[in-house]
């Protein structure tokens, strides 16, 4: 897959988890900075860096198998791995105005 | 990494202490206990601990059983105790009630019995102790806690000492243990049993959890300001100066009712710098739209601030009646109460949410957990309930017994409106469209989270 390619897959990917909001929040995890690194390796294989508002929020895993189940049906996207990390922690400076 | 999941019997605990709440409110409406009895009437301390107990009490553990594990971002421990806990606590309390009931002339009715004030007691024993081993041995498997933690802490061992000298007090009312050095207790010790349980278990909790809670709904900064740190070592040290005075009562027990002054200047200092740092929070806050269980939360942190500063003054004290009592209400109905029913107005929905729509979330469009209530509605019951409060105060204060029982209806009212509330937020009333099977309204999780 080309650089071009690869790039417009993640954008795809980006618009496609804008349907998932925080609960609480009520916005979705992108604007709000909790998606922190999306990357597709060649044959369609996404990885995505995540948190969540707080560490150890009940929420948290229903939000890391969300963002795993919207990644796996964007087109071009054969494989999608998820990783929860707290590191750095999130802070509301993060979300997009 | 493990995290907190849902806690499937925490909303079970919610409704049985919703129902003590208005079971206890309804018989003050009655004219049952104080002020239509003496503060240490069979009938008050029946009230009382059918209100601290089966609704604080059960409230309070129900919610830690959720909120523990996301303190420390670790699963609970020994969940599976949980429906046993509540079953223990719950025969305990009422054979407690039960024999109160019989101690205040109601013997014979229905079997009724000093008797039963033991065996009520080792219930509470037992369903307390282990609630608070659960929860002790969550919080002991972080590496290091969190000071939200550690106030949660000292308030499982606050609890502990509670629930010990109650049980001391049951075995000496109800004549099975002839002891002159219990006697001595029962006779001198309520004040410290009232305040390690209201201000040492249910405060210091409520104080601890609301440090990791006003944060996160209010996106405020989650730092450990030097006001925090002050609450804790004040509000701590007065803890423990209460439960070291407990034995001083043995010696001498006039000199360790002396001795609470201490820690009643202490808890005003803690009060002081906690209020000091809610208002810092709010200030700090990202949210610019305030939710209804924050404004109703800061509602009861006011209730709390003028309990403390009213009964820290001698000429308010004295004029609050017998034991303060009119203080006593204000503190347990504006800030206990208060702070609890706006807690169960967010917690309620958020985990009502996180049941239906947490597993579909990312498949389709799903509601905000704020979309489950209605916020007019239950403004309106905040704003009665709060203004019942304060005439109930006010009425136990000026000594008028009809004006009282007025304003408590008035407050149950409330109570009732605001629970309708949270039983629409279960049924998903407000929520507009073809959505997800509704979930039981009380009854443990039908799909316990993996």
């Amino acid at each position: 897959m080309g650089e071009a390619a690869n790039g417009a897959l993640c954008e795809e990917i980006r618009e496609a988890l804008r349907m998932i909001i925080d609960p609480e929040l009520g916005r979705n995890i992108v604007d709000l900075g909790l998606i922190y690194d999306v990357s597709v390796e060649d044959g369609g294989i996404a990885h995505v860096s995540m948190t969540t508002t707080t560490k150890g929020c009940p929420a948290s895993q229903y939000l890391k198998e969300a963002v795993r189940n919207c990644v796996w049906y964007v087109p071009g996207v054969e494989y999608a791995e998820v990783r929860l990390t707290y590191e750095p922690a999130w802070t509301p400076e993060m979300m997009a105005d | 990494m493990p995290d907190a999941t849902l806690s499937p019997w925490t909303m079970s605990y919610f409704a049985v202490a919703c129902v003590f709440l208005v079971i206890g409110q309804g018989l003050m409406a009655a004219g049952y206990g104080y002020p239509f009895a003496g503060v240490d009437a069979p009938e008050t301390l029946a009230l009382a601990h059918l209100l601290a107990i089966g609704w604080l009490g059960l409230l309070m553990i129900g919610a830690l059983l959720q909120f523990v594990p996301v303190l420390i971002a670790a699963p609970l421990r020994a969940g599976r105790l949980a429906p046993s806990v509540l079953l223990l606590i719950v025969g305990g309390l009422l054979l407690l009630a039960g024999g109160f009931a019989a101690l205040g002339g109601a013997e014979g009715l229905d079997g009724l019995s000093p008797g039963m004030l033991p065996l009520g007691a080792f219930l509470l024993v037992t369903g307390f102790g282990l609630a608070a081993a659960m929860l002790a041995s969550t919080l002991l498997s972080a590496r290091a806690l969190p000071l939200p933690a550690r106030f949660v802490g000292l308030g499982l061992a606050a609890l502990t000492a509670t629930i010990l000298i109650g049980a001391a007090f049951a075995a000496v009312l109800s004549g099975i243990v002839a002891s002159d050095l219990l006697a001595t207790l029962l006779l001198h010790g309520v004040p410290f049993h009232a305040a390690l349980g209201l201000g040492g278990w249910l405060s210091f909790t409520a104080i601890g959890v609301s440090y990791r809670l006003l944060p996160m709904f209010m996106l405020a900064p989650e730092k450990v300001s030097g006001a925090a740190r002050t609450v804790w070592w004040t509000g701590a040290t007065a803890l423990v100066l209460v439960a070291a005075s407990v034995a001083v009562v043995f010696l001498d027990a006039e000199a360790a009712k002396t001795l609470l002054a201490l820690p009643l200047v202490l808890a005003f200092v803690a009060v002081s710098f906690y209020c000091v740092d809610l208002v810092r929070l709010y200030r700090e806050r990202k949210r610019k739209v305030v939710e209804l269980n924050i404004r109703a939360s800061y509602a009861a942190f006011a209730a709390l601030l003028a309990a403390v500063v009213l009964i820290s003054i001698p000429a308010t004290r004295a004029a609050a009646g017998e034991g303060a009592a009119a203080l006593v209400y204000l503190f347990a109905f504006g800030w206990l109460t208060g702070l609890g029913l706006a807690q169960l107005y967010k917690i309620v929905p958020f985990l009502t949410w996180l049941e239906c729509y947490g597993p579909i979330l990312g498949r389709i469009a799903v509601p905000r957990v704020q979309d489950l209530v209605n916020e007019g509605r239950a403004n309106f019951w905040f704003g009665l309930y709060y203004g019942a409060v304060t005439a109930a105060t006010a009425s136990l204060f000026a000594g008028s017994l009809p004006s009282f029982r007025v304003a408590v209806a008035a407050q149950l009212a409330a109570t009732l409106g605001l629970m309708a509330e949270l039983v629409r937020a279960r049924r998903l009333s407000s929520v507009k469209g073809a959505g997800v099977p509704k979930p039981r309204l009380f009854l443990p999780l039908s799909r316990p989270q993996e």
